[in-house]
């Protein structure tokens, strides 16, 4: 049987700053387990920037300004003493990731450059033109190299395998000949990232992000933290929702609707468009729900407009945005203004980690960073450029983490890893042998457009009823799926259909977290409830899953330094 | 209802063959769109890769009709007019690893990456803990070859690859190469240099396809340029390809011309160019393609040749 000290499950940011952190200066055997080649991880997509109060471009800048801002930004849900932690690391880690290589944008000093960003107080954000993600995902993969880092390329997690209570070991698919190995592991720390494709296409992320190793802690008996805050970015390409950076506001886009008016006057006066990521979105929404949008129903949108930046500031701070313009939606924003609406971008819940300084779950062994759990930092709502920011600090912690949990703890027993490999390798067999039955398409499909339609950027009670009833239906249909594929080897079919499986799971945690929550607050808001109730509601959600059922409990959010106050822009 | 032909290279880690399929056109669509679509509608069995649909993520290089391109960034639309034809024809990259229908496997191509040393090596004046300084200019200097995805357009366009995938560097391995080389945070450049140099440097074929498919539009002849300069500045003038270039600016600074008679005495040494291109030589002698005993008058403008070293030398410095 495979047998590793620490096995990493994802190759994005997390996950490969957590295999850095968890090899370093030791003999632990450390594997880093990927369903994709790690330079394709969703990390990359990342474009705007990383915060860190470095206070180069504003002296005034602190990390206690970063923090104060970030737990405005998440309109009060985020623990205190997590984002502190975090916010006074970052500079740190900006120099760390320089040493590695990262190509960051410069200002005149030498020093790596910053730009504002929307829901800051002052310009943190570091930059490496508009592919900050792409070069920091490549420096990190190229630091595994030189380290001699360990990867299971195209292999997919397929459970987590836990005895009262105690992380045991993993069961995962060699996609490329399609075994399926039970591997023994002392700790894990899961980085598979977040589960945005619950709204299938109108989505800024990649096709997988399916949130398999949510899915997994889940299954396993792990909470989800808050899995109701889903952000929207505001300015997804209209036709594809492929995301147009943040930077784009930052450097001074201009928000118009079908009358002229940069619309944002009504909501945010002082910020306009620097307003935080929510907040604009609906107003984007509000503009087209009250006609004041080009367009019809899902082809709805509003402009934004770069033009008055001029072609040398596009060309040099935004190549790449203009190049995304151009090709998917045939615009050349030098030239012409882009329509744009805002397009699920980010999943701020996830994989309940209870201490945030190893990134430890309340099941020993099992720890997790970035974008798949909820630490909680970022709360009701993500600033944008924390969560690069995120990916690299916590990824590093959980490593740390996972290390000290594999140098404490033994091996487990093999008879339940056995098991459980031998389940799936009878489901796949089931799944390949199956000749007829419901598309998985259609329901992945039918699961997107409830999602998008009743748990989407306004939420009421009736609606989001009916989705969860959907929901339920869906998940009854998808044991009569249909994958198609009979191949053994590379059956892309099958982990599509386990995906999709994840999906069902993780969106039915969001529609009920949703329902319950009873007030407007950060990224989820209510039609029925639209002001922000710190009475009942100061409180995370935590949904267990205990076998088909899901049960719903809260817990205390940590508050050290700012006292909940209105959230105005 | 137009149709398109597709058909698809299939392989199933055993046989390969091709398969058809008709898809209903559709305009303003993308290459991604196209593949996704028969997959879903028509053959769940038919794998490429694919991620991040917007050309950051590198997953989805594909050959149609015998070239290269990012399936999710390449309008389907500009394949169609280019080739002028509703026949599309799919295969897997060339020069990689098959795995199964148009999937590729990256593993060797890093291995092998590896030799450059593509990672920095840092220099004394940054640290860990508080990092580096570098002006804009010289960040510059690193950005465009930083933009390159791992999307493996260029080895598959690669003609001296196609011939030598032991001997020759992917071009973006040489980019990688390249980026570290004039990153001035780091501190050893000629440990990535030395390596590209022992890999063939001097055997790219100027076909200049990798640059003209290469989606990020990253100008990797000139870095390829760049880097023989480097090597030749580093003092390693003794190889082939160095005494080569060397041959060329020689003649036409002299001449105004190439004497190409001479070109692989000075490339090759006598010794070896007498054991190894002698038949050759005698062959086109015979076919009237070569004179050897003609030898290049200077041409008439060679003033205005000399000027251009001149000034060439002026830029340079």
């Amino acid at each position: 049987m495979l047998k590793f000290d620490v096995v990493v499950v994802g190759a994005g940011g997390a996950g490969m700053m957590a295999a850095l952190s968890a090899s370093e200066k030791n003999n632990l055997k450390v594997a880093v387990l990927s369903k994709i080649f790690p330079t394709r991880s969703h990390t990359g997509a990342a474009q705007g920037g990383i915060n860190a109060a470095m206070g180069y471009r504003d002296s005034t800048d602190s990390p206690e300004k970063h923090f104060r801002d970030t737990v405005k930004g998440s309109d009060f849900l985020a623990d205190q003493d997590a984002v502190e932690f975090f916010t006074s690391g970052m500079p740190d880690m900006i120099s760390e990731l320089d040493y590695y290589g990262v190509p960051f944008s410069r200002d005149e000093k030498g020093q790596v450059a910053q730009r504002p960003f929307g829901g800051a107080s002052s310009p943190r954000t570091c930059y490496s033109a508009d592919k900050t993600g792409h070069v920091i995902l490549h420096a990190l993969y190229e630091q595994c190299l030189k380290n001699h880092v360990q990867f299971l390329n195209e292999w997919f997690l397929l459970s987590l395998v836990v005895e009262d209570g105690k992380f045991e070991g993993l069961v995962a698919m060699d996609i490329r000949d399609g075994k399926i190995h039970p591997i023994q592991a002392k700790s894990v720390v899961i980085a598979s990232g977040g589960f945005g494709r619950i709204y299938w296409s109108r989505t800024t992320n990649a096709i997988n992000m399916t949130g398999d190793g949510t899915a997994a802690c889940f299954e396993a008996g792990i909470p989800l933290k808050d899995p109701e805050f889903i952000q929207f970015h505001p300015t997804g390409l209209a036709q594809t929702g492929v995301l147009l950076s943040e930077a784009c506001r930052g450097e001074g886009g201009y928000l118009i609707n079908k009358d002229g008016e940069r619309f944002m006057a009504r909501y945010a006066p002082e910020k306009m468009e620097l307003g935080p990521r929510d907040l604009v979105s609906r107003s984007i929404e509000t503009e087209i729900k009250e006609g004041r949008g080009f367009g019809e129903g899902m082809t709805s949108y509003v402009l934004m407009d770069l033009r008055h930046l001029g072609e040398k500031k596009i060309m040099e701070r935004l190549p790449q945005v203009r190049e995304l313009a151009l090709e998917f939606e045939g615009v050349d924003l030098i030239k012409e203004p882009v329509p744009i609406r805002p397009s699920c971008h980010y999943t701020m819940g996830g994989i309940h980690v209870s201490d945030y300084k190893t990134c430890s779950t309340p099941i020993e062994g099992i720890h997790a960073a970035g974008e798949c759990c909820s630490v909680s930092i970022h709360g009701a709502n993500r600033l944008g450029g924390n969560s690069v920011a995120d990916v690299v600090f916590f990824g590093k912690y959980a490593g740390l983490g996972a290390k000290e949990s594999a140098m404490r703890r033994s091996f487990g027993r093999t008879e339940k890893l056995e098991q459980e490999a031998n389940a799936w390798k009878t489901k796949f067999k089931t799944i390949r042998e199956k000749t007829t039955g419901v598309s998985m398409f259609s329901i992945r499909n039918r699961l997107a457009e409830t999602m998008w339609n009743y748990v989407g950027i306004f939420r009421t009670e009736s609606e989001m009823a009916q989705a969860l009833a959907t929901v339920d239906e869906l998940i009854e249909e998808y044991k009569d799926a249909y994958a198609g594929d009979a191949s053994v080897k590379y059956n892309m079919a099958f982990i599509n259909y386990v995906e999709i499986g994840n999906i069902l799971k993780l969106a039915r945690a969001v529609a009920m977290g949703a329902l319950n929550r009873r007030e407007s607050r950060g990224s989820h808001s209510r039609g029925d409830y639209p002001t922000r109730n710190d009475e009942q509601f100061l409180k995370h959600t935590l949904i267990y899953k205990d076998g088909e059922n899901y049960r719903l409990e809260y817990a205390p959010v940590t508050i050290t330094n700012y006292q909940p106050e209105e959230r105005k822009y | 209802m137009e149709m398109m032909t597709v058909k698809i290279k299939r392989f199933d880690g055993r046989n390969s063959y091709y398969q058809k399929y008709e898809v209903p056109y559709e305009k303003g669509k993308t290459i991604l769109w196209l593949l996704t679509t028969i997959r879903e509608e028509q053959d769940p069995t038919l794998n490429f890769t694919s991620a991040c649909r917007h050309a950051i993520c590198g997953s989805c290089a594909v050959q149609i009709n015998g070239n290269a391109f990012l399936a999710c960034n390449t309008p389907l639309d500009d394949v169609l007019e280019t080739y002028k034809t509703m026949n599309l024809t799919f295969e897997p990259l060339k020069n990689f690893e098959v795995i199964k229908d148009l999937v590729i496997v990256w593993e060797p191509k890093m291995e092998k990456m590896t030799k450059v040393k593509p990672w920095i090596i840092p220099g004394e004046e940054g640290s860990k803990e508080i990092g580096f300084l570098q002006s804009e200019e010289d960040f510059q200097q690193i950005a465009a070859p930083t933009d390159c995805i791992l999307c493996g357009v260029c080895a598959s366009e690669c003609n001296q690859l196609a011939v030598n995938q032991d001997g020759y560097l992917e071009p973006f391995i040489l980019n990688k190469a390249y980026r570290y080389i004039v990153d001035t945070r780091d501190g050893a450049p000629e440990q990535h240099l030395k390596p590209v140099l022992e890999n063939d440097l001097w055997k790219c074929l100027h076909c200049m396809q990798c640059v003209s498919q290469c989606p990020k539009t990253i100008p990797l002849t000139d870095q390829i340029a760049f880097l023989r300069s480097a090597t030749m500045a580093m003092g390693e003038l003794d190889n082939q390809g160095a005494k080569h270039a060397y041959a060329f600016h020689d003649d036409v600074k002299n001449k105004g011309r190439l004497n190409e008679t001479m070109l692989p005495i000075k490339t090759d040494g006598l010794v070896q160019t007498a054991l190894t291109k002698i038949p050759f030589a005698l062959r086109m002698v015979k076919k009237g393609k070569i004179n050897p005993l003609h030898m290049p008058k200077q041409i008439s403008g060679i003033q205005e040749v000399r000027k251009l070293y001149e000034y060439a030398e002026e830029v340079k410095s």
